[in-house]
């Protein structure tokens, strides 16, 4: 039950960054390098590649490789023995969140740009033995040093090292292990974005098939001291399923659905729920498509409307897309307003681009498309992704929000914002 | 005035910093182009390799600092840079903490390679390890241990030693991930290893338990008789420790609980189930049962583990909706999740029933997720969701994606036959595939259809299907299929088709008015002239079928003078056939129909030497003998396969280093888990109760008022040795003799067998002292109290009869 080690590679499939493969052979990450890349190269599309790709080398055993891609970046995590797939995908996660929070955005440049930092992180969050040790970002932090402006000025004038051992002398020196000690911030605030996901399928008569509510507290605390906060909603009831920071006490949550917590310092996600609400089986769909495609011989025509369900509020970059089937050569479409859609020959998906659908106005896409062979079989699906921003599908409303433990005021800042993803069936 | 003063001053010094921090920013930009950033080092050109040398010789930090990156750099490009060893052990006691991580991190990768040139670095992490800096005292023990030359073994172990006792509880979980390396190093410190762990599970600090947890597993896996005196705070301190802590302690105490804990029971009476559970079974439960909530899929998985393998059969539904949620947040999760959930499915399919719409297939799932998914939705099909999914499975079936139309119609095929009511509509759905104009869609209805007429008529059962509606009795599927072979192109289903026709084409002549060949289906022999003519142009799989039916046919109707000469037609291509299989079946069926068409007085052949078969010996050779059909079953799971392992996911076995020990009879003496911590007067335990309510450093005011989390009660063993003081406790004698006492009948038992078993050896006498054991075992949960003398009177009988 170990991770043999982490590789990270570039978008050409080279290898950027390797954890030391201590108990393996010099060949063994290069193995599941040129075998994960000949599996890409294979595959018609990139994500039909099986995430985790057992190989069987022989003479060594049984081991597999799971793989993540985040941005032009894809993680690896090698394992052997029967350990469990989803502990490394748990720990890769873990690894991604980290690096975004070191450098902020990830690419291969940034990468390359702190690659000893990024080595430094590796030995600290990943043990000898395979096994994640501290991940902790705020007690991370106390062992290794983000890059910033101050240490880049000390290193050039040649000074860095003493700095550092000053800051840092004191390694989960806060009792608690998610919280750094002695944080100061000058303006006390902490922000709470609410982050909902819809995801649906809707059948080809319009009845929702399937739709739930996934949302994530975002929160960004930047408040002094061990500040000891409770949250609470004015409509908690319909979260259920939910998961929190360990920072959460979960006893209280139970107890009156309120959030009782020591927030750790800058961003994290406070919680993820389900919103299910009470009576109503399924959370409506905030548009209605009416497609009708006709399929011929070597072709078809299509003709979709799409009409927005909401009253007040624009749905913002809607994207439906749709694929035309193998064989499909070429699309010619018309769309209405400022709408915008493309044909990819390569991928076979057809693209119908809306900046924003306003309230109650209707859009549409009308066309035929011709394929070479003679029975075309687009998909019997559009997936459809949408945004709304300033909207949560709960409407989940922070009630209040109460400090103890220190004196100051702080700044509260709620902001709710949605996304879509749903299937409409014709 | 003044304060106008003040403002405009306070207005221009914040203006003054703007300003400065602007130009600070741009000459450091300006510095770092110059200077090369990072990316730099990736790129070093050659000659800059070359003075790596010279500059970890210098005295000047940042040369150093500089030559150390590029040498990672080096590393990370995959080059081979151990030649530097030598200057870069020397630079091992920099007063530079960053120079100093990077020469470890170099240390690590190259110290087995130059074990004598590591051999000089090792005073200076000794010193290191006496460092006020905890960090560096854990580095230091890393790099240490790290270093893999046997020679230094016993100063590892002290190192390991010292660290396991340090006051910061970091350098403790340094020295937990230090100790499977140094037994790695050499086994025989394993005595000395064990000593560290027994001494480190006794710590407080919920941070270095995790490691500590995975030093046990490979150092001493078997020695779980160390956690007896822990289990109890272990279990409690699961909530307090860090994710990836608590992944590898629970899975160390499912083993335990696996081991040592009596198996929950469930009986069954007339007031209906009655469920027994073990109070410290109950614990690890409770305790562990708020971490469902964990953010961390390892941790969630690890509980649900917990609870599939020691959980009350009423409490595994508890696994449900954290594992639902598992499959929201990324596409690889949800692959793997997928996989564990088929897992648990199979051994309790009723448990996801409800929530069959959380599997529905998307068209942008990948491969592998939509093979799970359907293989999902067929496991849970019920009576009660067969309608909704049905409608699924009929959708799926016009999916652009090929496999997906395949799995979708065998699951409708296998709906009917699992659930005998949606037989009408499944054969409907079925029967209008083959209308389809797409070749995946037919060739996977008629090939499911194929095998539900099979087994129908096999059975001589009229499945239900049959007797509801003619149109879908058997025969009437097939000979819907004959006519519309030409349709069919699909060479598997032109086979099967063929196959059926020439199977089932008998039909008792005298019930109606029979147009066409005597003894045979009218829609048969028209197939056979259809399939001659394209005989050429079929694959050989289908020829065999084509061959197959023509010598059906002739053999159920030898007189009819067409179907010879197509029988002849068909047999003289094949034996010039290109493929051996198919002249072979030419050849074969040829003479074996030799008896048949002889008989007609046909045979323009030289005579047959040899035996020739009768008609009646030719059909059955035939048609007899296609008994039964393989039914296509879902993947078989041997019960092998674990929750939590990288077999479950791949769907076979990999190796079996994980495995999940069985449950024992009886449970070890649970008084053996005792330990001062239960006491509840002790503040220990209350604040590691209560450290789930609140962080105990933040509000020592809850205290006072522990909120107790697992309010599972004194267990029955517990309150003996509370209420005896402990006094009692340690005096072993009188424990034994209360123990014997209570159990005095059973004893007395065990007496009589061992009478009859007493000539066979001495090992007996040994079983008998554990079964005793056991008793004692048994007993140690009554609070009855003797005198001691009796006892002690008992106790010595007992043991000499036992010798």
């Amino acid at each position: 039950m170990a991770i043999d080690g982490l590789v990270i590679l570039d978008n050409t499939g080279r290898p950027i960054i390797q954890s030391g493969f201590r108990s393996s052979p010099p060949a063994y990450p290069i193995l599941h390098i040129d075998a994960l890349n000949e599996a890409l190269s294979k595959a018609d599309r990139s994500v039909d590649v099986d995430p985790v790709l057992y190989l069987h080398n022989p003479g060594e055993g049984p081991s597999a490789c799971c793989h993540v891609k985040r941005g032009e970046l894809r993680f690896l995590g090698l394992l052997s023995g029967d350990t469990d797939p989803l502990y490394v995908f748990a720990f890769l996660e873990t690894f991604i969140d980290i690096l975004k929070d070191y450098f902020g955005h990830l690419s291969a440049e940034t990468l390359k740009e702190n690659f000893d930092v990024v080595y430094q992180l590796l030995e600290e969050t990943l043990d000898a033995g395979g096994h994640p040790s501290t991940t902790s970002i705020n007690a991370l932090k106390d062992i290794v040093l983000p890059p910033s402006l101050l240490s880049k000025v000390l290193s050039v004038a040649g000074v860095s090292g003493l700095t550092t051992l000053g800051t840092s002398s004191h390694p989960f020196a806060s009792p608690i292990p998610w919280r750094k000690a002695g944080v100061r911030y000058n303006t006390n605030e902490i922000f709470f974005d609410m982050a909902e996901e819809l995801k649906g399928v809707v059948n080809k008569n319009g009845t929702v098939a399937v739709s739930s509510v996934w949302g994530k507290v975002h929160s960004n605390c930047r408040l002094s001291g061990t500040p000891d906060l409770l949250l609470s909603f004015s409509n908690a009831q319909p979260l259920t399923n939910c998961s929190f920071h360990p920072c959460v006490r979960l006893q209280r949550w139970t107890r009156d659905k309120h959030l009782s917590f020591v927030p750790p310092d800058g961003k994290f996600i406070l919680m993820e729920y389900n919103y299910t609400p009470g009576g109503v089986h399924h959370v409506a769909v905030p548009f209605a498509l009416k497609p009708l495609i006709k399929c011929e011989e070597n072709g078809g025509t299509i003709d979709v409307t799409m009409t927005s369900r909401l009253t007040t509020k624009a749905l913002e970059n809607v994207r439906v897309e749709l694929y035309l089937g193998e064989g499909t050569t070429t699309a010619t479409c018309i769309a209405t307003n400022n709408a915008s859609w493309n044909f990819d020959p390569r991928t076979r998906i057809l693209h119908w681009d809306i900046k924003a659908v306003s309230a109650s106005s209707t859009y549409s896409l009308k066309g035929p498309f011709s394929s070479t062979i003679k029975y075309v079989r687009p998909s019997r699906a559009f997936r459809v992704q949408f945004e709304i921003p300033q909207h949560t599908f709960s409407s989940l409303k922070v009630d209040q929000l109460k400090m103890t433990g220190e004196m100051y005021k702080p700044y509260k800042g709620v902001r709710g914002r949605s996304t879509g993803d749903v299937e409409w069936r014709w | 005035m003044a304060g106008i003063n003040l403002e405009a001053l306070a207005e221009n010094a914040s203006r003054l910093g703007t300003r400065l921090q602007e130009t600070i920013s741009e000459h450091t930009r300006d510095l770092a182009i110059t200077r090369g950033s990072g990316a730099g080092y990736l790129d070093t050109p050659e000659e800059k390799v070359k003075l790596i040398r010279k500059q970890l010789d210098s005295n000047s930090d940042r040369e150093k600092l500089d030559a150390m990156k590029r040498l990672i750099a080096l590393i990370s490009k995959g080059r081979n840079v151990s030649e530097y060893f030598a200057q870069v052990v020397k630079n091992v006691a920099s007063h530079n903490l960053e120079i100093r991580k990077l020469v470890y991190i170099y240390l690590l990768r190259y110290a087995e390679q130059e074990p004598d040139l590591a051999l000089l670095s090792i005073n200076t992490f000794q010193k290191d390890l006496s460092d006020s800096n905890p960090l560096i005292r854990a580095m230091a023990l890393r790099v240490l241990s790290g270093i893999r030359v046997p020679m230094i073994g016993s100063i590892i172990v002290l190192a390991i030693k010292k660290c396991a006792t340090d006051i910061s509880p970091y350098v403790k979980k340094a020295a937990a991930q230090a100790i499977p390396k140094c037994c790695s190093l050499d086994p025989s410190h394993q005595p000395e290893m064990i000593t560290v762990i027994s001494n480190l599970l006794r710590d407080r600090s919920p941070l270095p338990i995790g490691s500590v947890a995975v030093a046990f597993e490979t150092v001493c896996p078997t020695r779980l008789d160390l956690l007896h005196q822990h289990y109890r705070r272990l279990c409690r301190t699961l909530i307090d420790m860090d994710e990836w802590g608590q992944v590898d302690l629970l899975n160390l105490l499912v083993r335990y609980a696996r081991t040592m804990l009596p198996r929950p029971s469930v009986t069954e009476d007339a007031d209906g189930q009655h469920e027994e559970i073990d109070p410290d079974l109950k614990l690890l439960l409770t305790s562990s049962e708020p971490l469902f909530q964990s953010r961390n899929p390892a941790v969630v998985l690890a509980v649900t583990r917990a609870f599939q393998y020691l959980g009350l059969p009423s409490e595994t539904k508890k696994v449900v909706s954290p594992l639902l949620r598992l499959l929201h947040i990324s596409s690889e999760i949800e692959r793997v999740t997928l996989a564990y959930i088929l897992l648990v499915a199979r051994s309790s399919p009723t448990l996801f029933s409800p929530h069959w719409n959380s599997f529905i297939v998307r068209t942008d799932d990948t491969q592998r997720v939509k093979k799970d998914k359907m293989q999902l939705l067929r496991l849970i099909l019920s009576p009660d969701n067969y309608q909704a999914l049905l409608r699924e499975f009929t959708y799926y079936a016009d999916d652009a994606d090929d496999e997906l139309v395949a799995d979708a119609v065998q699951a409708i095929g296998y709906c009917a036959r699992l659930i005998p009511e949606s037989a009408q509509q499944c054969l409907t759905s079925l029967m209008s595939f083959i209308q389809s104009k797409h070749d995946a869609v037919v060739a996977n209805a008629v090939i499911v259809l194929k095998s539900l007429v099979q087994t129908s008529l096999h059975h001589h059962q009229t499945l239900a299907f049959a007797s509801t509606s003619s149109a879908y009795s058997p025969l009437a599927i097939i000979s819907k299929l004959a006519y519309r072979i030409e349709d069919i192109r699909h060479p598997k289903a032109r086979a099967c088709v063929l196959w059926l026709v020439g199977q089932y084409a008998a039909v008792d002549t005298s019930l109606e008015s029979h147009r066409g060949p005597e003894g045979v289906a009218e829609w048969a022999p028209d197939v056979l002239r259809k399939a001659a003519t394209f005989f050429t142009k079929e694959t050989s799989y289908v020829k065999l079928q084509i061959i197959s039916l023509a010598a059906k046919l002739l053999v159920l109707c030898p007189s009819d003078r067409t179907l010879g000469l197509l029988n002849r037609y068909v047999l003289s291509l094949a034996r010039y056939d290109l493929n051996f299989d198919v002249r072979d079946r030419a050849r074969m069926l040829g003479s074996l129909l030799s008896g048949v068409t002889s008989a007609l007085g046909e045979d323009e052949h030289q005579d047959l030497e040899g035996v020739v078969l009768r008609r009646e010996q030719v059909k059955m050779v035939l048609f007899e003998g296609k008994q039964d059909v393989s039914l296509d079953v879902t993947a078989t799971d041997n019960g092998r396969l674990l929750l939590g392992s990288l077999s479950a996911v791949i769907g076979r076995e990999v190796a079996l280093d994980s495995y999940l020990p069985e449950w024992l009879e009886e449970g070890v003496e649970s008084s053996l888990r005792d330990s001062e911590d239960d006491a509840p007067q002790l503040p220990i335990a209350a604040q590691s109760i209560s450290s789930t309510s609140s962080p105990r450093a933040i509000a020592p005011s809850s205290r006072n008022t522990p909120v107790i989390l697992t309010p599972t009660g004194p267990s029955p063993s517990g309150s003996y040795v509370r209420q005896n003081g402990k006094n009692n406790w340690t005096d072993l004698d009188k424990f034994y003799a209360d123990a014997e006492r209570t159990e005095e009948d059973e004893e007395e038992e065990s007496e009589e067998e061992e009478e009859e078993e007493e000539g066979e050896g001495s090992d007996d006498g040994e079983e008998e002292e554990e079964e005793s054991d056991r008793d004692e075992a048994a007993s140690g949960e009554e609070p009855e109290t003797d005198s001691a003398d009796e006892d002690a009177d008992e106790n010595a009988h007992i043991l000499h009869h036992a010798r």
